[in-house]
């Protein structure tokens, strides 16, 4: 589904990432883990094309995507969640979801026909305000929108273009305990034609989602396996678990 | 994002109606005025379409209008061109000169994207101003109004031409709305909320930002048309940059993305202006004092300050 | 062209054509892209201050008796029509965005435009050069008009003054420490508010003198603000808004190409800086020399 060859970049000699491989298989739940600074967020920009590598290879769907745009590798069928909300301020929930909901049923450049009146896109509305439960405020301004709503919306236009891979960068990143509950059951709903690739901090949450579990540190991968084996890993828990159970937390 | 409300409608045909009575009952002076208050109005809604809705704040509508009417005027009188071709023309040569700023300028924007359309709007002035075979500086005369005989209609009766560009007003309005709420004019919108985001959404925002300024191109082509046809004579200041910062004037009074607003707002310039040129030749200093307010009063303009107390009203109601 | 001698004359007057506009130019422009760089604010009304520094300058020439006086405290009488300026309108556009910047000072243009037009008519008015500098000098073979020399020198005064204070002293650190991130210098305890003031203080001044110096040469019109307006927002744009390396580099390219285009090919003369701009802006949109890495 996913294959990453040697990839590496740096920002005037600075190795953001070193040399870098993972192969993530179709429907397959991959979870990011690594201490502030190894490089996730930029991984998740090679991927997604706004940023090019300064080397390595990018193949998704069997194709190598390295000369594509984002734009290009949206088409294919990537979408991606940010840490930061990147969401459509000046408008309501609904325009920020049927924006999604027409690029990805292709109604984004139609002259003359309103994608609000388009049936299939309505439906697209609905289902994705139902799984991120914002059917009720639908029609609310996404700037006075209180912050777990829209981080949720966040999430939500990722979602509405229907991806085959998905990129979640710390969906949970600032919200609440029973928001945090919320994503757990979302992220177990998704069907397994998504792939699923997430940055997360939240332990719980992020072992028991994912089938494998990357770690990264430094722009290098440290290690590869199941949720068990990366819990038993001591280099794991020292580098990452140890200074988690220092009591820092990330906001 | 563009709705056609019932107030803006009923705004919409409100300015219509005051446009034709005070046609109709006025002098040839008030006909004159109602004319230029359309020609402006019509330049204003292609300037609104893009900066309003698309954040494409561009100081070259000017230059589409002139160029509209220059190959108007060039294929018309100095090629000997049948009236309606020549239109075509002109329409075809504002569309290309907007398309190609729009795809010159797709990923600059803010500040940069403002100086960009002055460089490219004052380009097309220079080449027109230096133009000597199309009169230069001294502009050139001689363009006619369409022959509509056929059909019963003298457009060189004021009133009826008069009417005439009252229609093709409602025409650019019409086709604006129709583009702005589709797919295309959503997206637009999008890309003035949110650039980066539409593009990882799968969106060619490139492509999206020059049809927009195409479609301005093509609205502002139609008032340059209008325009060589009203006074039979054009000359460069169609183009000069500064028109074009009239123009951004007239849709910050009326109110940016609002669509029916800058039909207010040039109904409002142009009264204003010559209610108090009757008075004094210091028109200037108001126009600026106006503007200063219009901004410094939350931006909104006349007709946005209105809507946003009515919707205000209206959600009271409601609740 | 007869021979060498005189075709090698002609060259040397044009340079020093070019070079007399390039630093007219300059006064203009670097308190334009000094004000942008730090504050974020593009000020379309930097011309009509140019324009009332001429007006300015002579009336208070006419009241002293003296250009010197004039080319002394128009400046400043610029300089305070600035500050005032600062506290009505420019402090609370600092965060407005570039579209209501543009708007409010291109209604400012407006009302200087008439405001001088009120006060002073719509002739155009002449100054005269002070008797010391109306002479010509006769240098490698040309006579060139010492009003003129003087113009360059001038600029050559204020560039290297610029250049001093930016580089070398403490106010140009902080100055150049603004202008590449204005949240971390107002972190390390720079006054930034103060800084701003400062700044677009001695811009305003800048173009006052500008206005000033080019009065003699041009003579002062209503339309002069409006004319040299384009030229200087290009210069400002080619060199990279906040630089002020790139207001000296972008004020001789277009004091070259305006003087050597009009000789060398009248028709496009004009034509060819626009173009320039344009391309500018689509490959390397920031400017020439980019303000900010």
């Amino acid at each position: 589904m996913l294959e990453v060859k040697n990839l590496s970049k740096d920002f005037g000699g600075l190795q953001i990432i070193r040399d870098l491989s993972l192969k993530v298989e179709a429907g397959e739940r991959r979870v990011i883990l690594g201490p502030n600074g190894a490089g996730k967020t930029t991984l998740f920009h090679l991927l997604a094309g706004t940023l090019a590598p300064s080397q390595g290879e990018i193949r998704f769907d069997g194709a190598a995507i390295g000369a594509l745009n984002a734009v290009r590798r949206a088409r294919l069928g990537m979408a991606r969640s940010y840490q930061k909300n990147n969401l459509f301020e000046s408008l309501t929930i609904r325009e920020n979801l049927m924006l999604a909901a027409s690029a990805a049923l292709g109604k984004s450049g139609k002259l003359f026909r309103d994608p609000r009146h388009d049936a299939a896109v309505k439906a697209r509305i609905d289902e994705i305000a139902e799984q991120i439960a914002l059917t009720e405020t639908l029609d609310a301004q996404v700037s006075t929108a209180p912050y777990g709503i829209r981080r949720q919306l966040e999430v939500g236009i990722a979602l509405a273009t229907k991806p085959k891979l998905l990129l979640m960068d710390e969906p949970t990143s600032g919200v609440g305990p029973s928001m945090i509950d919320h994503f757990h059951r979302l992220l177990n709903q998704l069907p397994r034609s998504i792939t699923l690739l997430i940055i997360e901090h939240d332990m719980d949450l992020a072992f028991d989602v994912a089938d494998r579990i990357s770690v990264l540190n430094f722009g290098e991968k440290l290690f590869e396996g199941t949720p068990t084996e990366t819990k038993g890993n001591a280099m794991v828990r020292s580098i990452y678990l140890g200074e988690r159970e220092g009591g820092e937390h990330n906001a | 994002m563009f709705y056609q409300s019932p107030l803006r409608t009923i705004t919409l045909i409100a300015a219509l109606c005051f446009l034709a009575i005070y046609a109709s009952f006025g002098s040839y002076f008030a006909r004159e005025i109602v004319i230029e208050i359309i020609i402006l109005a019509i330049l204003a809604i292609s300037l609104d379409f893009c900066a309003g809705f698309g954040g494409m704040v561009s100081l070259c509508h000017g230059a589409m209008m002139g160029i509209a009417a220059y190959f108007y005027g060039m294929m018309s009188v100095k090629l000997g061109w049948g009236l309606t071709a020549s239109a075509g023309i002109g329409l075809a040569a504002a569309v290309i000169f907007a398309g190609c700023v729009g795809w010159v300028t797709a990923r600059i924007s803010g500040i940069f994207f403002i100086m960009a359309t002055l460089a490219f709007g004052q380009m097309a002035y220079t080449i027109f101003f230096r133009w000597r075979w199309l009169g230069g500086d001294d502009g050139m005369g001689g363009m006619r109004r369409f022959d509509l005989s056929a059909w019963g209609v003298n457009l060189n009766d004021g009133l009826i031409f008069t009417f005439w560009a009252l229609g093709i007003l409602l025409l650019v309005y019409i086709l604006s709305a129709l583009l702005l709420r589709s797919g295309f004019g959503r997206s637009l919108s999008g890309i003035h909320a949110n650039e980066g985001r539409m593009q990882a959404l799968g969106i060619n925002t490139a492509t999206i930002r020059t049809q927009a300024m195409a479609f301005s191109g093509l609205m502002a082509g139609l008032a340059g048309i209008l325009a060589a046809q009203h006074t039979f004579y054009i000359s460069p200041e169609l183009l000069v940059w500064t028109l074009s910062g009239e123009v951004l004037l007239v849709v910050i009074l009326g109110g940016i993305g609002t669509l029916v607003g800058p039909i207010i707002g040039a109904i409002l310039l142009v009264l204003m202006k010559h209610s108090i040129s009757a008075y004094t030749d210091y028109w200037h200093i108001f126009v600026g004092l106006v503007l200063i307010f219009a901004v410094l009063s939350g931006g909104r303009g006349i007709f946005g300050q209105g809507e946003y107390w009515w919707q205000k009203y209206m959600r009271g109601q409601h609740a | 062209m007869q021979n060498v001698a005189m075709d090698v004359s002609f060259w040397i007057l044009q340079c020093l054509n070019a070079l007399q506009y390039a630093m007219l130019l300059f006064l203009l422009s670097v308190g334009l892209t000094v004000i942008f760089g730090l504050l974020n604010f593009v000020n379309l009304a930097h011309a009509s201050l140019y324009m009332l520094g001429a007006y300015l300058g002579i009336s208070l020439a006419a009241l002293t008796g003296s250009f010197w006086w004039a080319l002394l405290i128009a400046p400043l009488l610029v300089m305070g029509i600035g500050a005032g300026l600062y506290f009505t309108l420019i402090a609370r556009l600092r965060t407005a965005g570039p579209m209501n910047q543009v708007l409010v000072t291109f209604g400012l243009i407006f009302v200087f435009l008439d405001l001088v037009r009120i006060g002073w008519g719509d002739i155009a008015l002449g100054l005269a050069a002070p008797p010391a500098l109306s002479g010509t000098l006769h240098f490698l073979g040309i006579n060139y008009p010492s009003y003129r020399l003087f113009i360059i020198g001038l600029g050559g005064t204020v560039m290297a003054g610029m250049w001093f204070i930016l580089a070398r002293t403490q106010i140009g650190a902080m100055i150049r420490a603004s202008v590449e991130n204005t949240d971390m210098a107002a972190a390390l305890g720079i006054d930034v508010s103060r800084l701003f003031f400062l700044v677009f203080c001695c811009g305003c001044a800048l173009a006052g003198l500008a206005g000033v110096a080019a009065a003699p040469i041009l003579s002062a019109t209503t339309t002069m603000g409006i004319t040299i307006l384009i030229p200087t927002m290009i210069v400002v744009v080619i060199g990279g808004l906040g630089s002020l390396e790139g207001a000296i580099l972008g004020s001789l390219i277009i004091g070259f190409i305006d003087v050597f285009g009009a000789v060398l090919m009248p028709s496009f003369s004009a034509l060819l800086t626009y173009a320039l701009l344009a391309a500018v802006l689509v490959w390397r949109p920031h400017g020439l020399i980019a303000a900010r890495g």
